[in-house]
């Protein structure tokens, strides 16, 4: 039997008017519908993120403009700044996206859209972990804000070697673990299981879904 | 006089709700899904109407909103879905697939094979169904034109054995 002796059975299926009606009054009053909804509430909580990190680099800059030197709290507000920048970024980024949305986009392309804005979650984690290898900015802060003690230096020249060989070690392990956390590596069972625990089962059968379009050997 | 855009979205939809039929019946397993599929496909392709272009068959369009509706298509939670519309007014009301055996065998075996596929190789399998070009099936899913070949021969090889052994 021929696939192709189907089709026609299958297209007279277009004239079966009985098996689907539709309330076209009701249809046409609608303004917004579930997907819509998500998407708009997704957009107002980027939103929110944003202003928070607004208020964290404000906050920071002002930090930053109260002692202007090079002292190790000043250079860790400078660090956390620039987190604080790529995080504004990326919510900007991910506001733009989501007006972008467009289901009459080619598939692969809008179900890549669809998980750039739901993946965010995880793009939030990747920010948190790469600023892991600057632990000692937020503890040059603390130490600063909190007792009013610039730590730097009161640390011997060993430990200070020793917390840069950390981070230094820090950055590579990071590094790799995040340019690993891709779509593309979503057979990698750590990588899928990662995503399933930040994000959910759906961002990995999305991931699923775009390996297999954009697979060619398959 | 031009027509207005309700009067002519509502034409289009009574010619092509057979598209909408069969995506929510290849991609939901029960009927509450399919309504709630069927609605958000419908809501959508209404929201999307003003930037629908006049060039291109309307029917390519709707399958590719159609398509992408369903493929993003997710349940939190269908218990409660179901219920909300039971008592909601509906929007639109899906035939009881299950009764309905005049459809004819081929058909409804047909729908069992296409439920068994994954998510890509159905919607490939739907466009193919409708006698879409292969050039014009890669274009609405976003892949290549070899990939979409040799999916599509490799489904054809898998349902051939499939009915061999059922001997259709």
């Amino acid at each position: 039997m021929n696939l192709d002796n189907f089709k026609e059975t299958w297209q007279q299926q277009n004239s079966d008017t009985a098996a689907i009606t539709i309330n076209q009054t009701m249809l046409t009053d609608m303004k917004v519908n579930k997907q819509m909804k998500a998407l708009n509430n997704m957009k107002w909580a980027r939103i929110i993120e944003g202003v928070a990190f607004f208020a964290i680099i404000v906050l920071l800059g002002q930090y930053i403009a109260t002692d202007f030197s090079l002292s190790a709290p000043t250079i860790s507000a400078v660090v956390l700044t620039i987190f604080a920048i790529v995080g504004l970024a990326g919510n900007i980024g991910q506001i733009v996206l989501i007006s972008k949305i467009d289901y009459a986009k080619p598939v692969s392309q809008l179900q890549k859209d669809i998980y750039r804005v739901c993946s965010h979650k995880l793009q939030l984690t990747k920010l948190l972990l790469m600023s892991v290898p600057f632990y000692l900015a937020y503890v040059f802060i603390g130490f600063d804000v909190l007792v009013g003690i610039d730590l730097f230096p009161h640390l011997e020249q060993h430990m200070i070697w020793i917390y840069s060989l950390l981070s230094l070690l820090l950055l590579v392990v990071t590094t790799t673990l995040l340019t690993k956390l891709h779509y593309d590596n979503i057979e990698i069972s750590w990588v899928k299981n990662t995503i399933r625990v930040i994000v959910g089962e759906r961002l990995v059968n999305m991931a699923q879904f775009i390996n297999n379009i954009e697979s060619t050997h398959r | 006089m031009n027509k207005p855009k309700k009067t002519l979205f509502a034409e289009a939809m009574e010619q092509h709700k057979g598209i909408v039929f069969k995506i929510v019946n290849s991609y939901c397993q029960n009927r509450d899904e399919r309504q709630d599929l069927a609605q958000e496909i419908l809501t959508t392709m209404w929201l999307a109407y003003d930037n629908y272009d006049n060039e291109h068959k309307f029917s390519t369009w709707m399958y590719r909103i159609a398509l992408n509706v369903a493929i993003s298509y997710y349940r939190k939670d269908s218990k409660r879905v179901g219920r909300a519309s039971e008592d909601e007014e509906c929007l639109v009301h899906i035939a009881d697939f299950s009764q309905q055996e005049e459809r004819g065998e081929e058909v409804m075996l047909l729908y069992r094979f296409i439920g068994q596929l994954d998510t890509l190789n159905k919607a490939i399998m739907l466009l193919y169904l409708e006698s879409e070009p292969y050039d014009s099936i890669a274009h609405s899913l976003g892949m290549s034109k070899t990939n979409v070949a040799t999916r599509i021969s490799r489904i054809k090889e898998t349902l051939k054995k499939q009915f061999e052994s059922q001997d259709v």
